[in-house]
């Protein structure tokens, strides 16, 4: 007995004293016999999912967790391509009305669902009226409010019926909009406008919910889903393209701590990781790194009801004193693109020029023009002093980094303290919307490709607004986008109201996001789109 | 006796309810919303789902559904996993972190006693040195930072065990080792500071004088007596481990119900937040209930005690 004591003891301190020596040194990677394949020659990718995903019932879970695997469980009428463009996918074609507002897409012949059934359009029109059934609560209904009658039967007034969304025949769907939507086939790629297979649906109202009763039509179809823990994903030989698919296997671990994940992708347990925040300076150079665009924006809100901040050349100055490449270099360190507007790059006009590149930048660092503008300020305001300013985030340690960065350029190139206050995520949001905060941190993530996504958030009426700000006249040309059918007239009403917004400055931006990901030298061709979600169809493990 | 069980098991029933009444209401009284998102969120989307999970109704009727499912012990649907209800989430979390609990407290239990047995036996020689060493950074290191040590030694770069994840025995010693450290050094400490005061006692040394051998005087002698506080603790121990711990959990995602805590409220997930207190407030109360008998057991003075008192 003592002997075995002894054994346990000597193991513990083993243990104890291993684990002490480890801390400070990094010595990994140089292991390269990592990603081993499970059995000969089948291509298995090993991907982390960060957590179950909500739902896969394709209205329901709208988040990434939940879309990232659904974009290759299903597919839409169309699908993004590798330039991050529509491209015919489970429609082979579709011809669209001289005014802009009807669609009528026709189903390729072999498209079929992983039961063998055949893809039909009326599967697409039970899915897009069920996506606005305001009995199924979807949380991204709005989403399909550009179909003509859909915002009416969702919010109780209208009735199904009335939405606009028809199957003519069997292969052929007809949908009115109701403005021209330059971007609908963009949006016809969202996960929200998948189409579902009624006869499926009425056998079993469940069906997604588990692997056995799961039925799709996209590359892959879903082989075993251990809840909390794992997905597999095989290979679906009834899609339409099965050949373009090069990969067996699609494992998705649900790892919802990013040392934890790449501490597995270094053992070879995963093929990409994230990088976690506090080794992104060591690691964000290193060759197996993968740096794509995403359309969204970092941004910090004014209050415009809230004194100092109902000051326009106040607001400004506090804009003008921000030097946003400072932030990105120093603070976040994620090689972020730094933003001087509101909308991302990545959107094309007419003439193929940049939305960004020809709105040019909008506000500008300026630390003697913003200490003027803030004397001026306060002269109009007549304040000896300025109120108190608190500067709020919701608690995560690069939110502390990059109000702390902010916090002295403030006192530096202003000559102003300000508070910081951090608060838990809900309550923050609740706050915010409730227009509690003074100063507060915010971001922006596109839900569809177009400017008019990004510029819509702050009309008077959105929930997106935040600020209190509202003018009428961004809110007549933003109405005016979207009812215009004349692209380069279009996106001339949109530059208009961008600069509107940085003339009065209701916000100032930070940085644009990326998406930074650690992935291994075999992985090749996973898409991720700036605006959409992870793409598999041509992936391919060596 | 069974009278004092059948008290002691309505005052159970008391406490759940009131916790359950305080978590209803408290939780309610945070700000925030389940729909709140940093993204737009449409009015009319936002006003159809509150209608889905009536958390349009008055706040009394929906204390009063809230009641009936504590009745019914049926929680309903998560309300950030629409497709699983409640008793999913909890049937399926909770047989794992049972499983890890109790390997981890008869890990830690067993440790903890022998070290600590040995340590007061050769008390002030070396091995009392080294036992108390390690049960002093057993405590002092959190189980979280120990957790990333083991993973990034024993899993990256020895490559003996699986980093993370649950699907084999082999992906269960890493996280019991970083969950039992802890308890195994409070359990080694409260054996020892009582194994010491026990031995000093005259029944001890008549049983020496007796001519026992000395396994039998410290197994039956001195050891009953000295356990008595590692019987306290083990009540709430096994509650808060058996349970799950959410940031072991998370480290090496297993798949238990400890993250629920944490999670369901960072998301104001009504119906899983109360789930699990009641889940947990139950099983705790039940513990406790189940070490007010162990006591009655080891020692027959507290049972006399209880009756008296009746």
């Amino acid at each position: 007995m003592r002997k075995w004591l002894m054994l346990l003891l000597a193991v513990m301190v083993a243990i104890v004293l291993a684990a002490c020596t480890t801390s400070g040194s990094s010595d990994s990677g140089e292991q390269n016999d990592g990603g081993e394949e499970a059995s000969g020659g089948e291509k298995v990718l090993k991907l982390n999912n960060g957590s179950e995903p909500t739902s896969l019932d394709p209205p329901i879970g709208f988040d990434s967790y939940s879309w990232n695997v659904l974009n290759n469980l299903m597919e839409g009428m169309t699908r993004l391509d590798e330039s991050h463009e529509p491209a015919a996918a489970t429609a082979e074609k579709w011809d669209v009305s001289e005014d802009g507002t009807v669609y009528t897409f026709h189903i390729r012949e072999d498209a079929n669902w992983s039961n063998g059934d055949p893809v039909t359009a009326g599967d697409f029109e039970f899915a897009w009226k069920r996506l606005v059934d305001p009995e199924v609560a979807s949380p991204a209904a709005f989403l399909g409010y550009f179909i003509e009658g859909a915002e009416a039967f969702n919010n109780g007034e209208g009735s199904e019926d009335d939405v606009m969304v028809e199957a003519v025949d069997e292969k052929t769907l007809e949908v009115t909009l109701t403005a021209p939507t330059g971007y609908f086939l963009h949006v016809t790629s969202n996960p929200a406008f998948f189409p579902i297979n009624e006869e499926v649906q009425s056998e079993n109202e469940e069906w997604f919910a588990e692997a056995d009763s799961f039925v799709g039509n996209g590359p892959f179809q879903l082989a075993e889903w251990t809840h909390d823990s794992e997905l597999v994903m095989e290979k679906n030989d009834e899609y339409w393209d099965a050949d373009t698919v090069k990969l067996d296997k699609v494992e998705w671990a649900m790892v919802n701590d990013t040392n934890t994940e790449y501490q597995m992708y270094e053992s070879g347990d995963l093929d990409t990781s994230d990088i976690p925040s506090e080794m992104s300076e060591e690691l964000i150079d290193s060759e197996n790194v993968v740096i794509e665009e995403q359309a969204g924006t970092h941004f910090y809100r004014f209050n415009v009801n809230e004194e100092p901040f109902t000051n326009e050349k106040i607001r400004k100055a506090f804009a003008m004193a921000v030097n946003q490449e400072e932030i990105v270099e120093y603070v976040t360190k994620n090689k972020e693109e730094p933003a001087y507007g509101f909308v991302s790059y990545g959107f094309a006009d007419p003439s193929g020029e940049d939305f960004r590149d020809k709105n040019g930048d909008l506000v500008e660092y300026d630390p003697e023009q913003a200490k003027q503008l803030l004397e001026e300020g306060m002269e109009e305001e007549g304040y000896e002093e300025l109120p108190k300013v608190t500067l709020t985030y919701n608690t995560s340690d690069v939110n502390k980094s990059i109000a702390e960065t902010v916090q002295s350029m403030y006192k530096e190139n202003l000559d102003v303290d300000i508070t910081l206050e951090n608060t838990e995520w809900n309550v923050f949001l609740q706050d915010q919307k409730d227009l509690k905060h003074q100063l507060s941190r915010s971001s922006f993530l596109a839900d569809y490709a177009d400017p008019i996504n990004f510029l819509e958030s702050f009309t008077t009426d959105s929930s997106m607004n935040r600020t209190g700000w509202s003018n009428e006249e961004y809110d007549k040309l933003i109405q005016q986008a979207k009812s215009e059918a004349d692209e380069e007239q279009r996106f001339e009403y949109m530059y208009e109201a961008e600069k509107i917004l940085f003339e009065e400055m209701p916000l100032f931006p930070i940085h644009f996001y990326n998406q930074v990901v650690l992935q291994k030298d075999e992985v090749e061709n996973i898409v991720r789109h700036p605006v959409g979600y992870l793409e598999l169809k041509w992936a391919d493990k060596n | 006796m069974t009278k004092y069980i059948i008290k002691r098991f309505l005052i159970m029933i008391g406490t759940v309810l009131i916790i359950a009444t305080l978590t209803f209401f408290l939780m309610h009284a945070i700000p925030g919303s389940p729909f709140n998102e940093e993204r737009s969120s449409n009015e009319v989307v936002q006003a159809n789902l509150e209608a889905h999970y009536h958390l349009n109704e008055p706040l009394f009727i929906q204390y009063l559904i809230y009641l009936k499912s504590i009745a019914t012990l049926d929680f309903g649907p998560s309300i950030k996993h629409p497709t699983q209800t409640v008793n999913d989430l909890l049937g399926r979390g909770f047989p794992i972190s049972f499983e890890l609990g109790i390997v981890t407290i008869l890990v830690a239990v067993f440790s903890g006693i022998i070290l600590g047995v040995l340590a007061a036996l050769k008390h002030n020689g070396i091995i009392d040195y080294l036992a108390m060493t390690i049960a002093v950074l057993g405590i002092s290191i959190p189980n979280f930072v120990l957790a990333t040590l083991l993973i990034q030694k024993l899993a990256v770069d020895w490559d003996i065990f699986p980093a993370a994840t649950w699907s084999s025995p082999v992906h269960m010693v890493l996280p019991t080792l970083a969950l039992a450290t802890g308890p195994m050094a409070i359990i080694a400490r409260l054996t020892r500071s009582s194994m010491l005061e026990v031995l000093t006692q005259d029944y001890i040394k008549t049983a020496r004088a007796k001519g026992l051998m000395p396994y039998k005087i410290i197994i039956k002698h001195a050891l009953k007596n000295a356990l008595m506080p590692v019987v306290t603790i083990l009540g709430t121990l096994l509650a808060g481990i058996l349970t799950g711990t959410f940031v072991i959990e998370k480290i090496f995602a297993i798949p238990g119900m400890g993250r629920y805590f944490i999670e369901s409220i960072n998301q104001r997930d009504y119906p899983v937040i109360m789930g699990t207190t009641v889940f947990y407030s139950f099983f705790l109360v039940f513990m406790l209930f189940l070490v007010d008998i162990a006591y009655g057991l080891l020692d027959p003075r507290i049972k006399m005690h209880k009756k008296e008192g009746e």
